[in-house]
């Protein structure tokens, strides 16, 4: 959809139209808004650099791993046939994802896994231990209720910690 | 139906020419042998001689039947960690004091959500939920109407707003509008309720009154009390209550009751007496709550045993006339006032539980608390018959309880302290298995009441159980349900020392590490001592030494712990033990260093390592180290040393001077 429209080639030839209409100054022009593009082969990859770069398993693999070597983060039912749902479940995604990286600031070791069973979000996250025990729980009794009450569902967490990042290579 | 057809079939071929002259007269006649419903009717018959077929009865299954029959397949794991906490080793409690730190952390968490979600409302109203989540929408925290009015005082009234509602109330009054009597009957219970202040909000600091809040919580740490009585509030002179009751035109029972149960509640014994003779004299009849809270007052009215019991029986009979009906709470009342009569309760709580059964009144884990509390006075060991806990509990098993009654939580602690008490282990298992009956758990109380139900079981069980089963309870309850405290530690390991498992000690030092209780330094000389009183296999040396060094290093890490000679002695004796003789050597040094002196047995102890070890430039330092502490062995040692090892003549020259050197001293 995006992706076809907005290849920087067709861009081109709309802008030249939108210009050139603009010359003719016929008032049947419209124009083309185009969002910023991120091609299919620039996608969640870390280029190679120095060597000095470390990354996780995530993030060394490419998308097109999804499903070979890597799984998914966010887990639902609304992608199946004949279920609604799924613009809605993808906006909540990424509002969890920029509030558990927003309360656990530098903490987060890894992406957030987000698993909905039932009626149930489980937030499933890798941490470091930064922060001692106690102040981790209140993050957690915070962030659950907060989420709980925003979602209307019952919001639970699982936390998992480490000392460091789990390092699969250097690039 | 086929079968009829079939026979006619059968009937017609075989008796064919017979049929066709008779068929025109049998259906002529009604013919009723072959129409089906005869045919059933026999078939029916010939069925119902065989035996009846009974059609049982639509069972009706509750919607969770599935999910309460897979949980009653899994037991309670020992292993994990509490329910309530991430399941993961660095985010778990290991001790009692971290236990309660998280959850009081997860709880503060939970109350600063709720204050965002209460102050912006606008953010969380989108309802989604299908069926509709009450819970889970903001609640209404701010007052909408500002305007004098009756409705604006109901709103405050359930917004719990006390002063906020008594203000209301004095402008309504100003005002010259009057107040329906609903509305004041419920503004009396609200400011008695909460005694006149306005409850504490989360997030919200206690503002007012901080000066005599921290004078009664001085007052009360005093006394010895545990953190939740600094809370009690106590009943001021004249207050709103007082003043708003006495402004009434005309006082029903309703309002009598909120003052009298304020007042009980708060700590205004007499007043709520004088208030009960003011509703008698205006012929009014109170209902049981104001009798129940009065007859729990009553034992700070009076002070002898036999006053009590007689104001006790007045109230009742005075119930009696007023035709109230007593429910479990009064006799539990009742009870519980006994507890503090003296001698005359033995008589009378049998009475009370006759007239309970009398009534048809189930007594609750409260009642048998009472009663445990009358028959069983704590800290008198004796010949208790354990006859009156033995029957009640026999009645009680694999009953399940639900809580009736505040008191109930006490019910199980005082049960196994009697156990302990009469250390009688059968009863200490029945107890247990009650608690194990269905939801009885709940009934075990807040963490501190837990941690002491468990705490007298696991001591019993170490004085009286053979040291097998007390591990398997060990594994099973710690640290799970019970973080042990020092003595129950202590417990262990006499139970331990008894049973001659001293090999197991290394284990149970890091489990005290783990527990905690690293600091005390009692419970440390304690395992160091059993540790080092006798001689073991060489496995067990190499472990106790190992230990020894790890004791050794946790003194050094900590500041507040002092080394003391008799623990010194005991870590270089067991480091000798396993021919550790450079660590042993260090901890000669820290002798030194701590200015304690060494026992000469410790000493000889250490030459005949370094004989059997073959050192002797450490045996000439040894008597050098002795010598500087001036102690009177040293020419013995001197003489050993010079007899016994192959030395220089450098060091027998040091050797030699050290046999003289004492009696020079001397002089």
């Amino acid at each position: 959809m995006a992706a076809s429209l907005s290849s920087s080639g067709s861009a081109r030839l709309m802008t030249a139209l939108a210009r050139s209409s603009m010359l003719h100054n016929s008032f049947e022009s419209r124009s083309l808004h185009v969002t910023a593009v991120c091609c299919k082969n620039r996608a969640a990859r870390i280029r190679i650099g120095k060597g000095d770069r470390p990354l996780t398993y995530e993030q060394a693999h490419h998308p097109h791993q999804i499903a070979h070597r890597k799984g998914w983060l966010s887990q639902h039912t609304s992608n199946l046939k004949g279920v609604e749902g799924a613009a809605e479940r993808t906006v909540e995604d990424v509002f969890i994802r920029r509030f558990m990286f927003g309360t656990f600031h530098g903490c987060l070791a890894n992406e957030v896994v987000i698993k909905r069973r039932g009626n149930m979000l489980v937030v499933c996250a890798l941490m470091l231990q930064k922060l001692p025990p106690q102040k981790f729980y209140f993050l957690i009794g915070y962030s659950e209720s907060l989420l709980s009450h925003f979602y209307k569902c019952p919001v639970k967490l699982d936390i998992q910690t480490l000392q460091d990042k789990a390092v699969y290579k250097y690039l | 139906m086929a079968a009829p057809c079939r026979h006619v079939g059968h009937h017609i071929k075989r008796n064919g020419s017979f049929l066709r002259i008779n068929l025109d007269q049998l259906f002529a006649s009604r013919g009723f042998r072959w129409t089906s419903a005869l045919q059933q009717q026999g078939a029916e018959v010939h069925k119902e001689s065989k035996e009846p077929i009974v059609i049982p009865r639509k069972k009706s299954w509750s919607s969770e039947a599935v999910l309460e029959a897979l949980a009653s397949t899994v037991h309670r794991d020992p292993t994990a960690y509490p329910y309530q906490f991430q399941d993961d080793p660095y985010l778990s409690p290991r001790t009692s004091a971290e236990f309660k730190l998280f959850s009081l952390s997860q709880e503060s968490g939970r109350a600063a959500a709720k204050y965002f979600i209460n102050n912006n409302p606008k953010f969380f109203t989108k309802d989604f939920a299908e069926p509709h989540i009450p819970c889970l929408m903001p609640e209404s925290v701010a007052l909408r109407l500002e305007e004098v009015s009756e409705e604006a005082l109901k709103e405050r009234i359930t917004l719990r707003k006390v002063s906020a509602a008594v203000e209301m109330y004095d402008q309504l009054l100003q005002a010259g509008t009057s107040v329906s009597m609903e509305t004041t009957q419920e503004l009396l219970d609200l400011i008695c309720l909460y005694c006149d202040k306005n409850p504490v909000q989360e997030g919200e600091p206690e503002v007012e009154d901080a000066e005599e809040a921290g004078e009664e919580t001085k007052r009360r740490k005093h006394k010895g009390r545990r953190a939740a009585d600094h809370l009690r509030t106590s009943w001021k002179e004249n207050n709103n209550a007082e003043r708003i009751f006495n402004l009434l035109p005309e006082k029903d029972s309703r309002c009598y009751s909120a003052l009298i149960r304020g007042m009980v509640k708060h700590g205004a014994y007499s007043k709520a007496f004088s208030l009960y003779t003011d509703l008698l004299n205006n012929r009014l009849s109170a209902d049981v709550h104001t009798f129940n809270a009065l007859i729990s007052a009553v034992p700070d009215i009076r002070d002898k045993f036999n006053e009590r019991w007689d104001l006790i029986t007045e109230l009742l009979n005075q119930m009696n006339e007023q035709k109230v009906h007593p429910n479990l709470l009064t006799f539990n009342s009742v009870l519980k006032a006994l507890r503090r009569c003296g001698f005359l309760a033995k008589t009378y709580a049998p009475q009370t539980l006759n007239e309970m059964k009398a009534l048809g009144i189930a007594p609750s884990l409260a009642t048998y608390d009472h009663i445990l509390a009358v028959f069983y006075k704590s800290g008198s060991s004796g010949p208790n018959n354990t006859d009156i806990i033995q029957d009640m509990l026999t009645e009680l098993e694999g009953t399940s309880f639900t809580c009736q009654d505040p008191h109930d939580v006490f019910f199980f602690s005082s049960a196994m302290r009697i156990c302990l008490d009469s250390k009688d282990l059968e009863l200490g298992y029945k107890v247990h298995s009650l608690v194990e009956v269905g939801d009885n758990w709940r009934l075990l109380g807040d963490s501190y009441q837990q941690s002491v139900f468990y705490g007298r079981f696991f001591s019993l069980l170490c004085m009286m159980e053979h040291i097998d089963v007390v591990l398997k309870w060990y594994s099973r309850i710690i640290p799970s349900l019970y973080y042990p405290n020092p003595q129950g530690m202590r417990d262990l390991l006499q139970a331990l020392d008894t049973d001659g498992r001293l090999d197991l000690l290394p284990t149970i030092w890091k489990d005290i590490k783990t527990l905690g209780h690293d600091n005390k330094v009692d419970l440390v000389e304690e395992l160091l001592s059993l540790m080092a009183r006798e001689e073991h296999s060489p496995e067990v040396q190499e472990s106790f030494a190992a230990c020894a060094l790890d004791v050794k290093s946790v003194f050094d890490g900590r500041s507040s712990m002092e080394w003391s000679t008799s623990s010194l002695s005991h870590v270089t004796t067991l480091l000798l033990r396993a021919n550790k003789l450079q660590q042993a050597w260090d901890m000669l040094l820290l002798f030194k260093a701590k200015n304690r002196v060494p026992s000469e047995v410790l000493l000889n102890n250490f030459l005949s390592v370094c004989q059997s070890s073959g050192a002797p430039k450490r045996a000439v330092e040894l008597v050098q180290l002795a010598a500087a502490f001036c102690l009177p062995a040293t020419p013995v040692l001197a003489k050993t040393a010079l007899a016994e090892f192959q030395l220089t003549d450098e060091q027998r020259s040091i050797l030699s001077e050290f046999e003289a050197a004492p009696e020079k001293e001397t002089e």
